[in-house]
C-alpha cells in the first residue's frame, strides 16, 4: 500500500476541496491501495510548504505562487494585475497552460517539485467602508490592505497598501487602519472583513492569486504505473469539483451581500481603462525586464496567458 | 509500530526526561527529532537502508521549525510585553502606584493589603509577566505592611497572589502564548482577560476583608490621609493610565475610530513608557540591563515555544491530537464533567510545572479535544455541549486555563512567584509565603467555579467586538 | 525563570575561555534586546506615520517578522551559561556530588546532540533560502514587499552554533567535577534550589535602585 501526506492549511473549505477529492478519486480507484491523507496545518506552515516537498517531509501540498515570488519566480506571471481573467475555468485554463512550460517545470523543479493543479481563485475586488468608490480619484490616499502586484496596482493610483496580516483584517477595517481590504470572496467571508464592509467593487477584477497543488518528484516516480495512472486521471474530475464547489458559493455571495446591505459598486470602462493603463502596463513591463534579467523566457509566459484567455474565449 | 505507539512512547520518554531534570525546551525538541526520525522511518518499513534517509528528513524538518515559528507578529507582543515591565520599573510609576492606592483605599479593613492587590491590577495593566509583578511588590509592599503590624506571612501571600493578576489582565505574554497555539485571534483573548482579571481582583479584595474582620490582628486600616496628600498622590501614578488610554483604544477601540491594531498598541504602549523612563532619567547603563533581562528573559521563552513546536511538528506527523479528541469525544461522561477533569488536571499538573511550559505541552493536545467536545470549531452555540460558538469556546477555554496556569504559580511545591517572593524578603522562607498564599487557594477556587458557571463573566466584552 | 545562578570562575583554562565566550553571549543578547527596542520604534513609526502624514511604514509586518530570530536566538546562549532554561529540578536537586554531576553531563550532552542536529536542520532551512546567482542571493522572500529572508534564517545556525560551544565547555566542566569529584566545578552553573535563585534574581533587582 501506498500512503502519502497532502500538507495544506487552515480548515477544510472550498480552497481544499479539489485535494480531497482527488484523495477520494485515487483511493476508489486502486480500491484503498493508494490512499492520500489531506493534513491541515500540521506538517508544515503553508510558506514552507515548498520546503517540506523538497526535504521529502510530505508528498503533495499546496501553497500560493505571491507568498514567496523568490522561491517561484515563473508563476508569478499568473498574480500580475489586470490580466483580464474573468471566471473561474478561465483561471484554471491560463494556470495549467503556464505549467506546462519547461522553464516553468525547471523552477519549480528546484524544489524538487512537479505541478499537479491549480486552485482557481477568483479576482480580489475590494470591499471598503464609507461612500463607494467608483473613481479613480477616490483611490488616492485610499489605505488599502492588498500585498503583492495588487498592492503595486493601487500605488500607481495614488492608493497607500497597508500591511496587515490577513487574521488582523478585519480589526484594522473595524479601527480604520485601512479603508478597504482586497481578498477573494471566501476570505471575505472566513475574515469577517464583509461585516464591515459598506461596499464591494463588482467588476474592478484587479487580479488573484495563484495556488498551485505539486508533488515531490521522487515520490511521484515512485509510484506504480497503476498508482500513477489513479493519480494522473483524477486532477480533471478534481478540478472540475472545485470549480462547481466554488461556483455555488459565489451564488451565495450573492445572497450575503444582499444580507449585510452591501453595495455593490460598477466602475465605468472608461476609468477601469484608466486603471489598466496607468497599473497593468508599466507593472507587467517591469515583471518581464526582471524575470528575463533572471534568465525566464517571461515575454513567452506572458504571451501564454494572452493566448490561451483568447482561444478559452474562442471556444466557449 | 504505528503512529500512534510511537506518539506515545515519544511523549512518555520526554515526560521521563523533564523529570530527570533536562530543560524542557531541549527534552521537548529531543523529543520531537527522535519521533519524527521514527516516523519517517516507519514510512519505509524500518529498512535499516533508510536511517540515513529518515534522519536527514526528520533533521531538516525540525529545522524548519525555529526561524518558521518564531517569525511571526502576534509573538512579538511577548518581548515589548516584558520591555514594557523593566522600563516601568524604571520609571518609578511602581511605586506611584502603590502609594496612590494606599492613600486612597487602605482605610478598609487589612486596607494595606488592598491596596496591595489593586496598586498589582493597576501594574497588571502595564505589565505582562506575573512573576516580574511579584518581585517588584514584594520589595515595595510587604516592607510596609509589616512595619504595621501586619502577619509577615499573610504580606508575603498577598503579593505572591497579586502578581498572579498581571497574566489576566491585559497586556499578558501567557495569554498571548495561548492564543499563538491555537489560532485564535490575538486581540479578543486579551479582550477576555480583563473582566476576569479585575473580578479576580475584586475577589481576593472581598477575602481580605472578611479576614481581617474576622482576625483582628492580621491587617488593620490605615486611616488619616488627608483629601490634599490623596490628590498629591494621583500625578505621579497619572502615566500608567497614559499607557492604559492607548492600550485601551488599540486593544479594545472603544469608539469605533482608533489609533491602530492590537500589536501595535502593545508596541506603542512600550514606546511611551521608554520615554516616561527617559524622563525620569533612566541612562545607557540602566537602559542596557534592561535590555539584556529582555533578552534573556525572552530567548528562554522563545526557546521553548520552538522546541516544544518541534514536538508539537511531531505530533502533527503522528496524528495523535486527532486520536486523543477522537477519545475524549467517545467518552459517555457529560461534556462538563469532562472540561471539570481537565480543570483539575491542570490544578495537579500545575503543582510541579512552570505555567508556560504547563501550556505550550499540554495545550497542542487538549485544545482540539477541548473544542471537539463543544462541537467543534464551527459550531453554533444553538448546537454546542457548552452554550456558546466555537470561537467563544476558545476564548473562554483560554482564560480558564490561563487563571489555572496563575494558579500554579502560587500551588507548593513548585510556585515560582512565593519563590520570588522569599527571595526578595530574606526574614520570609518559602514555607512562610506557602502558609500565607493559602486563603487565595480558596478565592481562585472560587474565581474558576463562577468562569465556568457564568461563561458571560469571560465572554461579555469579546461579544461586543462582535 | 531565567533567574541567573552563580558561575564559578578562577584561572584554569576552562575558566578563561568560559569568560570569553560569556562576551560574545553578552553581545549576542544586547544585540536582541536592542532588537526588541527596534520593534517598538518601529511601532511609533508606524503608527505616526500613518496617523499624521497617511504614510505608513511599508512592509511593517515583513520587518517585524524579519526582526523576531534576532530577538529570539541571540540570546540562547547566555541563558544557558546561567542555568536559566527552564526545568523541573525536583530530582535534581536531591543528587549531590558525582551523582549530580553524572546527572548534569549527560542532560548536556542531549542537548548538545539536539542542537548540533539542528545546526545541521537550520543551515540547511538557511541554504534553500539563498542562491549565489539570484538577485540579492535570495530564493525566498517576505509576502509583501519581498525582503530576502536568508539573513534571518541565517541567525539561527549561528545563534545555535555559539549554543554548542558552550554545551562543550560545560561538559568540560561537567566532566571534569566527575572525574576529580570537585565540590564547586567552575564554568558550570551551580545548583542553587529555587528559592536560592529567586534569592539571587531579587538581589539583581536591588542593585539596580
Ligand atoms: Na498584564
Ligand atoms: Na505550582
Amino acid at each position: 500500500a501506498t500512503e502519502w501526506n497532502a500538507s495544506v492549511w487552515g480548515k477544510r473549505r472550498a480552497f481544499t476541496e479539489h485535494v480531497e477529492k482527488l484523495a477520494e478519486l485515487v483511493s476508489e480507484k486502486t480500491d484503498g491501495e493508494f490512499t492520500i491523507n489531506v493534513s491541515y496545518g500540521g506538517l508544515s506552515k503553508p510558506r514552507e510548504n515548498l520546503d517540506g516537498i523538497e526535504i521529502g517531509a510530505f508528498e503533495m501540498a499546496q501553497f500560493c505562487a505571491g507568498y514567496h515570488a523568490d522561491k517561484n519566480p515563473s508563476i508569478t506571471v499568473l498574480e500580475l494585475p489586470f490580466l483580464g481573467v474573468n471566471t473561474l475555468e478561465e483561471e484554471v485554463a491560463v494556470s495549467h497552460a503556464v505549467y506546462d512550460h519547461p522553464a516553468v517545470a525547471d523552477d519549480l523543479g528546484r524544489w524538487n517539485a512537479k505541478l499537479l493543479m491549480t486552485s482557481p481563485m477568483p479576482q480580489y475586488n475590494i470591499v471598503g467602508t464609507g461612500d463607494p468608490r467608483d473613481e479613480l480619484a477616490e483611490f488616492d490616499g485610499m489605505r488599502v490592505r492588498a500585498t503583492g502586484g495588487l498592492g503595486e496596482a493601487f500605488k500607481t493610483v495614488g492608493g497607500v497598501p497597508t500591511s496587515v496580516p490577513a487574521t488582523e483584517a478585519y480589526n484594522a477595517m473595524e479601527s480604520g487602519v485601512v479603508d478597504t481590504v482586497a481578498f477573494a470572496p471566501h476570505a471575505h467571508l472566513s475574515f469577517g472583513t464583509i461585516n464591515r464592509a459598506d461596499w464591494w467593487t463588482a467588476n474592478l477584477n484587479p487580479g488573484t492569486v495563484n495556488c498551485p497543488v505539486v508533488v515531490n518528484v521522487d515520490a511521484y516516480e515512485a509510484l506504480s504505473p497503476e498508482h500513477k495512472e489513479a493519480l494522473d486521471s483524477s486532477v480533471d474530475e478534481a478540478i472540475a469539483h472545485y470549480v462547481d464547489n466554488y461556483n455555488q458559493l459565489l451564488k451565495r455571495w450573492e445572497d450575503v451581500l444582499e444580507e449585510k446591505g452591501v453595495t455593490k459598486v460598477e466602475i465605468s470602462d472608461e476609468q477601469l481603462d484608466a486603471f489598466r493603463a496607468k497599473a497593468a502596463d508599466p507593472i507587467r513591463e517591469q515583471w518581464i525586464a526582471d524575470m528575463s534579467a533572471q534568465g525566464l523566457p517571461a515575454q513567452e509566459l506572458y504571451d501564454i496567458v494572452v493566448t490561451t484567455l483568447q482561444e478559452q474565449r474562442a471556444g466557449n | 509500530m504505528d503512529s500512534i505507539t510511537i506518539g506515545l512512547w515519544v511523549t512518555a520518554g520526554m515526560l521521563v526526561l523533564v523529570v530527570l531534570g533536562m530543560r524542557v525546551a531541549f527534552a521537548a525538541g529531543l523529543a520531537g527529532l527522535i519521533g519524527l526520525f521514527m516516523i519517517f522511518w516507519s514510512k519505509k518499513g524500518f529498512d535499516p537502508e533508510d536511517i540515513g534517509w529518515a534522519v536527514t528528513v526528520a533533521v531538516k524538518t525540525a529545522g524548519q521549525v525555529p526561524h518558521s515559528k518564531v517569525s511571526s507578529q502576534a509573538l512579538s507582543l511577548i518581548p515589548t510585553f516584558i520591555l514594557i515591565g523593566y522600563l516601568a520599573y524604571y520609571a518609578g510609576l511602581t511605586r506611584a502606584l502603590f502609594e496612590a492606592a494606599k492613600r486612597w483605599i487602605a482605610w478598609v479593613p487589612g486596607g494595606l493589603a488592598v491596596s496591595t492587590v489593586f496598586a498589582t491590577a493597576g501594574f497588571a495593566a502595564v505589565s505582562g509577566a506575573s512573576v516580574a509583578t511579584a518581585a517588584v511588590f514584594a520589595r515595595i509592599a510587604i516592607p510596609e505592611m509589616i512595619a504595621i503590624g501586619y502577619n509577615k506571612r499573610f504580606a508575603a501571600g498577598v503579593v505572591a497572589a497579586g502578581g498572579t493578576l498581571a497574566s489576566l489582565i491585559p497586556p499578558s505574554a501567557i495569554l498571548v502564548i495561548y492564543a499563538i497555539i491555537v489560532e485564535q485571534d490575538v486581540g479578543k483573548l486579551l479582550l477576555a482577560g480583563f473582566i476576569p482579571g479585575a473580578f479576580s481582583a475584586v475577589v481576593y479584595a472581598a477575602l481580605i476583608i472578611g479576614i481581617a474582620m474576622v482576625f483582628k490582628n492580621v491587617g488593620p486600616a490605615v486611616k488619616g490621609f488627608t483629601w490634599r496628600e490623596r490628590l498629591v498622590a494621583l500625578p505621579p501614578a497619572l502615566p500608567i493610565v497614559a499607557v492604559v488610554v492607548i492600550i485601551v483604544f488599540f486593544v479594545y477601540n472603544p469608539f469605533g475610530d482608533a489609533w491602530g491594531t492590537p500589536t501595535e498598541g502593545g508596541a506603542l504602549g512600550a514606546f511611551v513608557v521608554f520615554l516616561m523612563a527617559l524622563a525620569r532619567g533612566m541612562r545607557w547603563g540602566e537602559m542596557k540591563s534592561a535590555l539584556i533581562e529582555t533578552a534573556k528573559l525572552t530567548a528562554m521563552i522563545f526557546t521553548i515555544i520552538w522546541g516544544v513546536l518541534i514536538y508539537v511538528r511531531f505530533l502533527g506527523f503522528a496524528d495523535l491530537p486527532g486520536a486523543f479528541s477522537d477519545w475524549i469525544t467517545s467518552l459517555t461522561m457529560p461534556p462538563m464533567l469532562i472540561l471539570i477533569c481537565i480543570l483539575l488536571a491542570y490544578a495537579v499538573l500545575g503543582m510541579f510545572m512552570d505555567a508556560i511550559g504547563m501550556l505550550v505541552l499540554t495545550l497542542p493536545v487538549v485544545y482540539p479535544a477541548v473544542m471537539a467536545l463543544n462541537g467543534g470549531e464551527a459550531v453554533a452555540a444553538a448546537d454546542s455541549a457548552f452554550g456558546m460558538s466555537g470561537t467563544m469556546c476558545a476564548i473562554w477555554f483560554g482564560i480558564l486555563v490561563v487563571k489555572m496556569a496563575e494558579f500554579c504559580l502560587i500551588t507548593p511545591p513548585i510556585g515560582l512567584n512565593c519563590f520570588v517572593v522569599a527571595g526578595v524578603q530574606p526574614d520570609l522562607s518559602v514555607q512562610d509565603v506557602f502558609r500565607g498564599v493559602t486563603p487565595f487557594f480558596i478565592a481562585d477556587g472560587i474565581t474558576i467555579a463562577l468562569l465556568v458557571a457564568f461563561p458571560a463573566i469571560v465572554l461579555y466584552l469579546p461579544s461586543l467586538a462582535g | 525563570m531565567a533567574g541567573s545562578a552563580a558561575v564559578l570562575e578562577d584561572d584554569s583554562l576552562l575558566s578563561r575561555l568560559d569568560r570569553t565566550l560569556l562576551k560574545l553571549e553578552s553581545f549576542l543578547a544586547l544585540l536582541s534586546g536592542i532588537g526588541v527596542f527596534a520593534l517598538i520604534a518601529m511601532a511609533a513609526i508606524s503608527v505616526g506615520g500613518r496617523n499624521l502624514f497617511n504614510a505608513p511604514l511599508p512592509g511593517y509586518v515583513d520587518w517585524i517578522e524579519q526582526a523576531m530570530p534576532l530577538i529570539a536566538f541571540m540570546g540562547i546562549s547566555l541563558v544557558q551559561r546561567e542555568g536559566g532554561h527552564i526545568r523541573m529540578d525536583i530530582v535534581v536537586s536531591r543528587f549531590r556530588g558525582r551523582a549530580l554531576w553524572a546527572v548534569e553531563f549527560l542532560g548536556v550532552f542531549l542537548i548538545l546532540v539536539l542542537m548540533v542536529m539542528l545546526v545541521w536542520g537550520t543551515y540547511s532551512h538557511f541554504q534553500r533560502s539563498f542562491d549565489w546567482a539570484a538577485p540579492m542571493w535570495s530564493r525566498d522572500s517576505s509576502i509583501d514587499i519581498g525582503i530576502p529572508l536568508w539573513p534571518a534564517k541565517l541567525l539561527a545556525p549561528v545563534a545555535f552554533s555559539v549554543l554548542s560551544v558552550r554545551l562543550v565547555l560545560q561538559l568540560w566542566g561537567y566532566g571534569r567535577a566527575l572525574v576529580l569529584g570537585l565540590d564547586n566545578p567552575v564554568a558550570v552553573p551551580m545548583i542553587q534550589d529555587v528559592a536560592e535563585q529567586a534569592a539571587a534574581e531579587a538581589r539583581q533587582l536591588d542593585g539596580r535602585e
